[in-house]
């Protein structure tokens, strides 16, 4: 038993196997035949490392058996194997631990070798257990491909020593590398364009809002009318001359950056609050009879500059951070002011505004 | 002449182990070892043995099954052996384990 000390492996269990090599299978059904064996004998429990050292004997004498019976043949001028060579070879085997009648092997009475007297006797004692499950046949022998030769490829070999027959040579993109690009689109840029769609609904559903305010009987500026919380009603205006001046943007008519600036320079006071909200008015009317054309909107509610179209929204810059979750949060609706990505000082005080007068806007909703 | 009758003599006798043995082989038939018969014939295969006969086969088979057996009857009375030294100290019984 000459691995019989190897008891654990170093790594475990990935040596192990890499050791037995492709006979995994074989050496499965040999550890369960063998513990078969020892529970005969009397066993009750075994460790893996010693059920896997007595698995590897079983199969190393096997093996053995084998070759010397083999080797007995071939030496008699055989390729087939006798009960002969088989007890001759279990005499050779057996000589380690000797055997009764060992020294009349010369003979050949194979039937009174002390060996096949060991085995007669143990047939006859030993209880007769089957292995446990059925075995198939194996090893079982897949089908096998062999490579294409250039006649059945169809190829002719580059060159002239190279008869047809022969197998074909691989295909060049197997071991030739050639570069590759990325032909992905650009998805920034959709990114961006959805972002301004959303913009667009939100601002339409605000406006939506804001009609209903005004049909309700309260004047528009009763934003500013709305619970407390707001820096100044003028911030919450300038607010909704974004939000208009962006649904103009909608129909691809940007005054916006023009419109706005006008606006806000304008706007710092209160005084023009009231004239802003005439101004706004026939816009919400324009709306509320439908969405007109985007000329009658722009002709009814802003001096006639057209500035050179340029869309200003900045989709990757989250200016109002909470826009975005609440456009998630609230996809019917669309109730956030989109972001303007207008980079001034106010920015900070918009964005707390608008959250503001969105809450209101949401409790509003509620109530009505 | 002598040599010829006793070389009859030990021709009959060879008859009649032939006779034995092939008794033998019949009974092994009837024998299932506990190694199945096609890990045997797999590892035969692989060593160069060629042999049609089930019977070799099933002797191969049994061979190696008193083997192992042999190797685990003397473990098993190691495993007691050892088991007995110690008893005197502990007094329940320990479980024989390879």
């Amino acid at each position: 038993m000459s691995d019989g000390g190897k008891a654990e492996s170093k790594t475990g269990k990935k040596s192990r196997i890499t050791r037995a090599g492709e006979d995994n299978f074989g050496r499965a059904i040999s550890k369960v035949a063998v513990a078969q064996i020892c529970e005969n004998v009397g066993f009750e429990s075994f460790n893996e490392s010693a059920l896997d050292s007595l698995a590897d004997l079983a199969i190393r004498y096997l093996l053995d058996l084998g070759i010397t019976a083999k080797f007995y043949s071939n030496l008699a001028g055989r390729t087939e194997c006798n009960v002969f060579d088989i007890i001759q070879g279990l005499d050779d085997l057996g000589m380690s631990t000797g055997f009764s009648g060992a020294s009349e092997v010369e003979f050949n009475c194979a039937i009174s070798s002390g060996v096949v007297t060991e085995i007669r006797g143990y047939v006859e004692s030993a209880e007769e257990t089957p292995f446990a499950q059925p075995v198939p046949h194996f090893p079982v022998v897949g089908e096998w491909r062999l490579i294409p030769s250039f006649l059945q490829m169809g190829e002719m070999p580059g060159f002239k020593h190279i008869p047809e027959w022969l197998p074909a040579f691989p295909d060049p993109h197997t071991y030739i590398h050639s570069a590759m690009w990325n032909e992905r689109v650009s998805d920034p840029r959709t990114d961006k364009i959805e972002l301004a769609r959303q913009h667009r609904k939100a601002e339409r559903a605000l406006l939506n809002l804001q009609q209903r305010l005004v049909c309700n009987g309260l004047p528009v500026a009763s934003t500013s009318a709305e619970p407390d919380d707001y820096r100044s009603g003028l911030e919450v205006n300038d607010i909704e001359n974004q939000v208009l001046a962006n649904l103009s943007e909608d129909e691809d008519q940007d005054e916006s950056p023009a419109i706005l600036s006008g606006k806000r320079s304008g706007e710092a006071k209160m005084e023009n609050h009231v004239t802003l909200l005439e101004t706004f008015a026939p816009a919400v009317e324009a709306m509320k009879d439908g969405h007109s054309d985007s000329g009658n909107y722009g002709e009814k509610s802003f001096p006639g500059k057209r500035p050179a179209v340029c869309l200003e929204f900045k989709g990757d810059k989250n200016v109002f951070g909470e826009s975005l979750d609440l456009r998630i949060r609230n996809k019917n609706f669309g109730r956030t002011a989109p972001c303007f990505g207008r980079e001034d000082e106010k920015d900070d005080k918009k964005r707390r505004v608008e959250f503001i007068l969105r809450q209101s806007l949401e409790n509003q909703q509620e109530l009505t | 002449m002598n040599a010829q009758s006793s070389q009859q003599q030990s021709s009959d006798g060879r008859h009649d182990d032939d006779a034995a043995l092939t008794d033998f082989l019949a009974s092994l038939m009837d024998y299932t070892p506990t190694i199945p018969d096609e890990l045997v014939e797999h590892y035969l295969a692989k060593s160069g043995f060629q042999c049609p006969d089930v019977r070799l086969t099933r002797l191969v088979a049994v061979a190696t099954q008193k083997f192992v057996a042999d190797v685990a009857t003397d473990a098993l009375q190691q495993c007691k052996a050892r088991q007995s030294a110690v008893v005197k100290d502990k007094r329940d019984k320990q479980q024989k384990v390879i």
